[in-house]
This record gives C-alpha cells, structure tokens and sequence, in this order.
C-alpha cells in the first residue's frame, strides 16, 4: 500500500470517527427529544401570540363600539332633556368606573427588573411582579389617586392582577414585563410624598438593596390616561 | 499498459475522493443539526417555562371570552340605540347605570359566591389585599370585609391599630364575601383557606360557597377634585 494511499484511509478513518462520535453523542444528548420540544414551545409560542393579537382584535373593537354608543347616546340626549340628564349621570359613572379618557395632576412611576443575586425564597425576587404593580396602586389610590393606569392599562374598581415571575397580567389584558409605567392623576403631592416614604413599599424598596430593583417617580402637572378597553361584566351581581 | 492501469487508479482515487466528500458532508450535517438545535433550545427557552405558557395560554382564553361577551353586550346596546325608538336611549342608559353602580360598590347587590372567614392574629394589610385581589381574579364580581364594601381604590391600609378598610379599623375574624362565579370562587377559596391554615398566625381559615348572598354595604360617591375629562 502506498503512502498516499495509507494517508487516504487515515483520513477516512478519522472522519467515520468524528461521524461515530458525532452520532453517538446526538443520541446521548437525546437531540429528538429537545428538537420536539423547541416544536412544542414553538406551537406554545405561536399559540399565545395568536390569543393575543384577537386579544388586541377585541380590546379595539369594545373601544370603538363604546365610541359608537357614546354617540348614538348623545344624539338621543340632544333630543330628550330627560335623556340629557340620564347621559351626565352615566357619563359620571363611567367616569369613575375608568371607561372615559382622563388627565390632571399627578405622579408617573417606572418599576424595572433589577440584577439576578443570591435570595433564599426561591423566587427570581429581581423581576418585578404583579404583587409589586398591585401595592403600588394600592398606595396611590390610598394617598388620592382619582384614576390610575399601568403600561397604558386603565385600572377600574373591578381590576385584578395576576401573572408568573417577570409577567404582570392586568384584567384581560395581554401580559405586560419590565419596565412598567404606572401613571396616576389625583393629588399629586400626596401621592409623591408617600413614594418617598421610606417605610412604604417595603418589600420593593428591600429589593431595591438586595437586587437593585428600579423604582423612580416625579410628579407632573398634567398626566394623561387612557379609558379602559375590556370587559366590565358583572353577570352574576344583581342590585338588591 | 500503463495506459490501461492509469483511468482504473483514477476511478479508485476518485471513488476515495467522494466517499470522503460524503462523509464529511454528513459529518457536517450532523455538527450543523447539532449546534442549530442547541441554539434553538437555548434560544426559545430563554424567559418563559412550558408551564407558564399553558397557564398564560389558559388566561388568554378565558380573557378573550370575557371580551367577546363584552363586545357581544355592547353591539346589543347599540342595535338597541339604533333602533331609535324614544324610550330605547333612556332604557340603554338606565341599565347603564344600574350596572356601573353595582361595580363601584355604590349600590347593595347580592347573587351567588362565597363567604371565607378567617381568625388570625397578625395578619397585614397587605394578606387582605392579597386575599381581596385573588377572590377578584377568581371570578369575584362584588366584595366586603366585615360588612365593609371594597373595590380598587378603596384604601386597605395598615394603622397602628390593625387593619383599616376606608378609615375603619376592621378586626378579626375578617369575614369576606365575594360574590361571582361560585364554582370558580369555591376553587379559589379553597386554594386560600389551605394556604392560611399553613401560616402560624392564623387560628381558623374556613369558606362556604352560597348560593344566594347578599353585600348590603356600599360605599359613598366621591366626585373627581383633580381629574378633568378629556
């Protein structure tokens, strides 16, 4: 055998063995199994950004068809003085309920995920939660907040948070992660007064030391809010 | 002979050639398959489980049914609107009203839901806002403690004195009662009641799902100081 061909099935040999090592190190790794899970996250994936773009879909249509209403309203209001003055009392109501636009005074907040650290609750403690946009309401409406709203999301008296680490799901809405914007009108040196309260928030501001979680706000002499766009359904509440 | 010899050592040379033209194609696939894979994996899973995918999944669901009902009762509204006879904007925007009452806690209302009672000592202000936020997302249409109607907005602070509902100091037992879907809400309570009878300060956390009951607290109307319209 001559020398070229001994270097001919030394490469040969080396790459079957790169091959053999290739494969057999697939079939270890179990590389079906995760390629059929990356489809399945996929088809999760592709699942959750279906929901929400007809979440999108029917949060404008309630906004328009509300627009459509309030003006079927006031045209009917125009001819009728009794109709006049049921419309400025459900236009208060509405009001108070978050279905109408608002701004004045007030205080905008930015919450953002802090820097991952050691922390012995188990809990990525550095994301911002629905606890901490929660509290943070909470507050604002107790220190004069007239009507509040998170990453553009109206809150209304029915409003609930929930979500996993990271996500903040508000009422229907799709979820929302940091940064979040927290923008409230209402009495505006009240409510940044009890920002800067040491002793408020006290499980944000303790992972702002641990985690560098982020909590700024400045007040604002005029801050807009958007109205609601979802449901305000009370099917199984009746007035006594 | 050379002449004969020389195309079959080339056949044989370029037999060689392809062979190891395959394989190292092959070895490139595999590696190629390999690293693609693992990047995807890594890439995909960054940020979210499979697991709170399906829940979010889940709560996509049952919010987009919410909407299309929502958006089902508006278009109702408006075909009422529409129709233009004289006392069909007047019935609209009573019943408008009725409604928008019952949500910001200014009327009595009753209906289906539970009732969780719970004896502690050292509970916060913020367990009840926990406790008042979870029974809203399960399903909760209409809430008191202690005969206290709570919305969001209504302040549920922390005094020197315990837990304050408005102003008012609510002590234990808290009483909460939630009205709503009862089947969703006997989950949830449940879910709760377990959790509280876990935590050292709570001497009793029990619940009982009614099929009629009634919240006759409300809270008073509080005109707009700072919020124009826009």
């Amino acid at each position: 055998m001559s020398r070229r061909q001994l270097l001919s099935v030394a490469v040969v040999a080396a790459v079957a063995l790169a091959t053999g090592f290739l494969v057999a190190g697939q079939v270890k790794a179990q590389l079906l199994t995760p390629s059929n899970q990356v489809a399945r996250y996929q088809a999760l994936v592709r699942s959750v950004q279906d929901l929400e773009a007809t979440n999108a879909g029917s949060r404008s249509q309630i906004a328009a068809l509300r627009a459509q209403i309030d003006a079927l309203e006031s045209d009917a209001a125009g001819r009728s003085a009794v109709t006049q003055a049921l419309q400025n009392q459900v236009a208060d109501l509405r009001a108070h309920a978050g279905l109408t636009p608002l701004h004045g005074p007030g205080v905008e907040v930015e919450l953002a995920n802090g820097i991952p650290g050691p922390t012995t609750s188990g809990q990525a403690s550095y994301l911002v939660n629905y606890q901490d946009v929660q509290d943070i309401v909470n507050l604002l409406f107790a220190q004069g907040a007239e009507g509040v709203a998170v990453n553009g999301r109206r809150i209304t008296p029915l409003t609930a948070y929930s979500g996993s680490e990271g996500q903040v799901v508000i009422d229907q809405g799709p979820p929302q992660s940091s940064p979040l914007k927290l923008v409230a009108v209402g009495d505006r040196n009240r409510m940044v007064a009890a920002l800067d309260d040491a002793s408020a928030l006290p499980d944000i501001r303790a992972r702002e030391v641990q985690f560098q979680l982020h909590l700024s706000f400045f007040g604002s002499p005029d801050v807009p809010l958007p109205a609601y766009d979802s449901s305000l359904q009370i099917p199984h509440v009746s007035a006594i | 002979m050379s002449a004969r010899f020389r195309p079959a050592s080339r056949r044989r040379s370029t037999g060689r050639a392809i062979s190891v033209w395959l394989i190292a194609l092959l070895v490139a696939l595999v590696a190629t398959v390999q690293i693609r894979s693992q990047a995807e994996v890594e890439r995909s899973l960054v940020g979210t489980d499979t697991t709170s995918l399906a829940f979010l999944i889940d709560d996509l669901h049952r919010a987009n049914d919410s909407l299309q009902a929502e958006a089902a009762d508006l278009q109702a509204r408006q075909a009422t609107l529409r129709s233009g006879t004289s006392g069909a904007a007047d019935q609209v925007l009573t019943d408008e009203a009725s409604r928008l009452r019952a949500i910001e806690g200014l009327v009595p209302v009753h209906g289906p839901g539970v009732v969780i009672v719970v004896d502690a000592t050292g509970l916060t202000a913020l367990d009840l806002q926990d406790a008042i936020n979870n029974l809203t997302a399960g399903g909760g249409e209409a809430t008191a403690v202690n005969d206290h109607r709570v919305v969001v907005g209504v302040a549920v602070e922390q005094t020197g004195s315990g837990v304050a509902i408005d102003g008012v100091v609510v002590n234990p037992p808290w009483t909460i009662t939630t009205i709503g879907d009862a089947s969703r809400l006997a989950e949830v309570a449940d879910l709760m009641t377990n959790a509280l009878r876990a935590d050292r300060r709570v001497r009793q956390a029990t619940y009982r799902v009614e099929a009629d009951v009634a919240i006759r607290s409300v809270i008073s109307a509080r005109p707009f100081v700072y919020a124009l319209g826009s």
